[in-house]
């Protein structure tokens, strides 16, 4: 008879956590980040022209060469930054193909800077933010390559 | 959970900038976690608080409904008999529901449910603090199994090895004249620690940008025209914050905290950070308490500190190099940070692919796997902590000649005979499996080779189960049933065989009679010194063929290649 108490109350108490930890927590935190934070509770999407065109800690499959391209050999594959450096590198490219001069999107770049180790680390730049202040800027240019 | 990528480039430093992020994240958790351990120790010893109203009726319907006697003392076998059982339970609901997702509710991408192998090691994986992964998350699991099965055997285990390391503290701290009971230990850690504390997290993770939603997985056109990206929302700001608090690691991507969405940006990096070691650190500072001499709690936290930085100095000593594998955003000193603190609290969880990193990185991870108290995982840290105290005082009264003694208990010959079983458990259940895997050819189907990269990985991964880590290279190549079911075995007798013996002992020396101490001090720095050496001599040599033929020859053979190994050649 102990046992069968025993397996009872561990049975019962294994679905009343279940209950708590399993459905009711996460679908309140669900509810009131929704209710409370729904742009990141929603993936911190960036729109354009009204319309979502994916998340800003993603990256995209920039591939043509008017862009700025992240790389895709990182742990996640979907970095969305690349270092400084990296960005400069892809200048005279996106130079070539845009006429836009080599200074301007050096400046560019500068702007949308931001720093590993707060202001101390590595400065990188998130390759959406950039494009899309391109595509914003130089709408001649660009209204053939994006959506 | 690692991708498999070879051939790192780059070179990390480390720079006073490193330092002072390192000071920083120890500076504040040792601060909090002082303050927390406060509040713990009233938690768990019963003391009057503020929030009974709030938490009491809670934890009584809890009582009333399970059918419950929270107050009555239990002896080591009647509280091992009711953690175990009660853990069993969870799994097999847990089995079922992955399983079963096919045909369960919240499936709006209808993925199919897991083979039994994988459900079998995921759920064994889970419910024993370890979060080996051999599957990716968001492409596998349902929104139901992420939430019901993961998360809620996320929140379980971290309170089931809370509740194990408390009654052993309790037990040796000995004020109590018992080890508790289980079933208070338990309700307690998940009402007064774990849930409150992961809805803060949660609430500022998803303000930094971490997802909580249950709105489907979407295809966006992105800016490039006829490019496309699928978002992966879903409930994991909620699962990111048990999974660290608990030092469970087990991550809702694949590519678990380097995904962006899991780990968006370095402050999340070094917050993430900080939840893991928040909870096993506090435990430490609480056993003072308990002890009612704050130097003894001291003597854990020193010593598990030591350890956790001299791994910290291995990891960054060979200037790591580094490069592919790890993100951007965090630096690259952050990643070798958190794959040493991952390692030390044996959370488990990743920022960068393990495959990216200098052997030598590896080699300090697997230092921390194999102490398992540098501090340790929740609860369980504590609970290695004291095990390697009674083994270090047995070794020292052996040479001094005296009768060993901890906080005033004569340690006797059965509580030694226990802490070695409980040590030997581990190079045993590590060892015997990795070189079975290599015996029947195990490696090729996880697409290996008996080389001495082959070899760290499956001795990586054994060495992750048994501590109930959970990183591993092997990821999603790692689901044959060979693995599952050998991992599975290995995570539960891992977990479960040290804390029967660690009860048994605590047991038995909380109603011992207590002298004042006439012998070693083990509140002394000098002690915490002896007590560091004593635990480097014990794991490392215990283990040090099987990591020279690993991360050391790894180490060795890229040296060969590189200018400086002329002399390696000659």
């Amino acid at each position: 008879m102990k046992g069968v108490k025993s397996l009872s109350t561990n049975v019962r108490l294994a679905l009343i956590s279940l209950l708590i930890c399993g459905l009711v927590f996460p679908i309140v935190m669900t509810g009131i980040g929704q209710v409370a934070l729904p742009w990141q509770s929603n993936g911190s999407q960036v729109y354009y022209d009204g319309k979502s065109i994916g998340s800003e800690l993603i990256a995209q499959n920039f591939t043509v060469p008017v862009f700025f391209h992240p790389r895709n050999d990182s742990a996640s594959g979907v970095d969305p930054d690349i270092t400084l450096k990296d960005a400069m590198s892809q200048v005279p490219r996106i130079h070539n193909a845009t006429g836009i001069s080599e200074s301007v999107l050096n400046a560019t770049l500068l702007k949308y800077r931001q720093y590993t180790l707060f202001f101390f680390g590595t400065p990188y730049v998130n390759v959406l933010e950039v494009n899309l202040y391109l595509v914003k800027t130089y709408p001649s240019i660009y209204s053939q390559y994006d959506q | 959970m690692g991708a498999l990528e070879v051939q790192p480039v780059g070179v990390i430093m480390l720079s006073i900038e490193d330092l002072f992020v390192v000071a920083v994240v120890w500076g504040v958790v040792i601060v909090f976690s002082w303050f927390f351990s406060k509040y713990l120790f009233t938690v768990f010893t019963g003391g009057k608080s503020r929030l009974d109203k709030f938490f009491k009726p809670i934890e009584n319907f809890i009582y009333t409904l399970s059918g419950i006697e929270s107050t009555k003392n239990m002896g080591w076998k009647e509280y091992f008999k009711a953690l175990f059982y009660l853990n069993v339970a969870q799994a097999v609901i847990a089995l079922f529901i992955l399983m079963f997702q096919a045909n369960l509710p919240l499936n709006p991408m209808h993925y199919q449910g897991m083979s039994w192998s994988l459900a079998l090691n995921t759920v064994l994986s889970f419910s024993s603090n370890t979060n080996l992964q051999h599957y990716n998350g968001e492409t596998t699991l349902s929104y139901l199994s992420q939430m019901s099965a993961i998360q809620f055997l996320q929140f379980t285990s971290a309170a089931t090895g809370l509740a194990a390391g408390v009654a052993i503290l309790r037990g040796f701290a000995g004020k109590a004249r018992t080890i508790g009971n289980f079933y208070f230990d338990y309700v307690r850690s998940l009402t007064r620690v774990l849930l409150p504390l992961t809805f803060i997290a949660t609430l500022v993770l998803i303000a930094l940008g971490i997802p909580q939603s249950l709105g489907g997985y979407t295809s966006i056109p992105t800016l490039q025209k006829d490019a496309y990206e699928i978002l992966y929302r879903g409930p994991i700001a909620s699962l990111v914050s048990i999974m660290q608090l608990g030092t469970n690691g087990g991550g809702y991507f694949g590519a678990n905290s380097a995904y962006p969405l899991q780990n968006p940006s370095q402050i999340t990096d070094f917050l993430e950070l900080g939840m893991m070691m928040f909870i096993p650190t506090a435990t430490l500072f609480m056993f003072g308490r308990m002890v009612g001499d704050n130097r003894e709690g001291r003597t854990l936290f020193l010593a598990a500190y030591a350890i956790y930085g001299i791994d910290l100095i291995i990891a960054f000593l060979p200037m790591a190099h580094t490069g592919r594998g790890l993100e951007i955003g965090y630096g690259g000193a952050a990643s070798v940070f958190w794959t040493v603190t991952t390692t030390a609290f044996t959370t488990g969880s990743v920022n960068a692919s393990l495959a990216a990193f200098n052997p030598v990185v590896i080699l300090s991870g697997f230092i921390g796997m194999l102490i398992q108290g540098a501090p340790g995982g929740e609860g369980i840290g504590a609970m290695y902590l004291i095990m390697y105290v009674i083994v270090t005082i047995f070794l020292v009264g052996l040479m001094a000649g005296r009768t060993p003694e901890y906080l005033g208990i004569k340690i006797e010959g059965r509580d030694v005979k226990l802490a070695v079983m409980a040590f030997l458990t581990h190079p045993i259940i590590i060892l015997v499996p990795t070189v079975l895997a290599f015996a029947i050819g195990a490696e090729k189907a996880a697409g290996l080779t008996a080389n001495s990269i082959g070899f760290t990985q499956i001795f990586y991964e054994f060495t992750s189960s048994a501590a109930n880590n959970g990183s591993d290279f092997l990821g999603a190549s790692g689901n044959t049933i060979f693995f599952n079911v050998t991992t599975g075995i290995v995570m539960w007798l891992g977990r479960y065989l040290p804390m029967l013996f660690m009860l048994a002992i605590a047991d038995s020396v909380a109603v011992r009679k207590r002298t004042p101490s006439q012998g070693l001090k083990t509140g002394t720095i000098s002690f915490v010194v002896i007590l560091v050496v004593s635990i480097f001599i014990l794991t490392v040599l215990t283990f040090f063929p099987f990591l020279v033929l690993g991360p050391i020859l790894q180490f060795l053979e890229s040296f060969k290649t590189s200018l400086g190994g002329v002399i390696f050649a000659l």
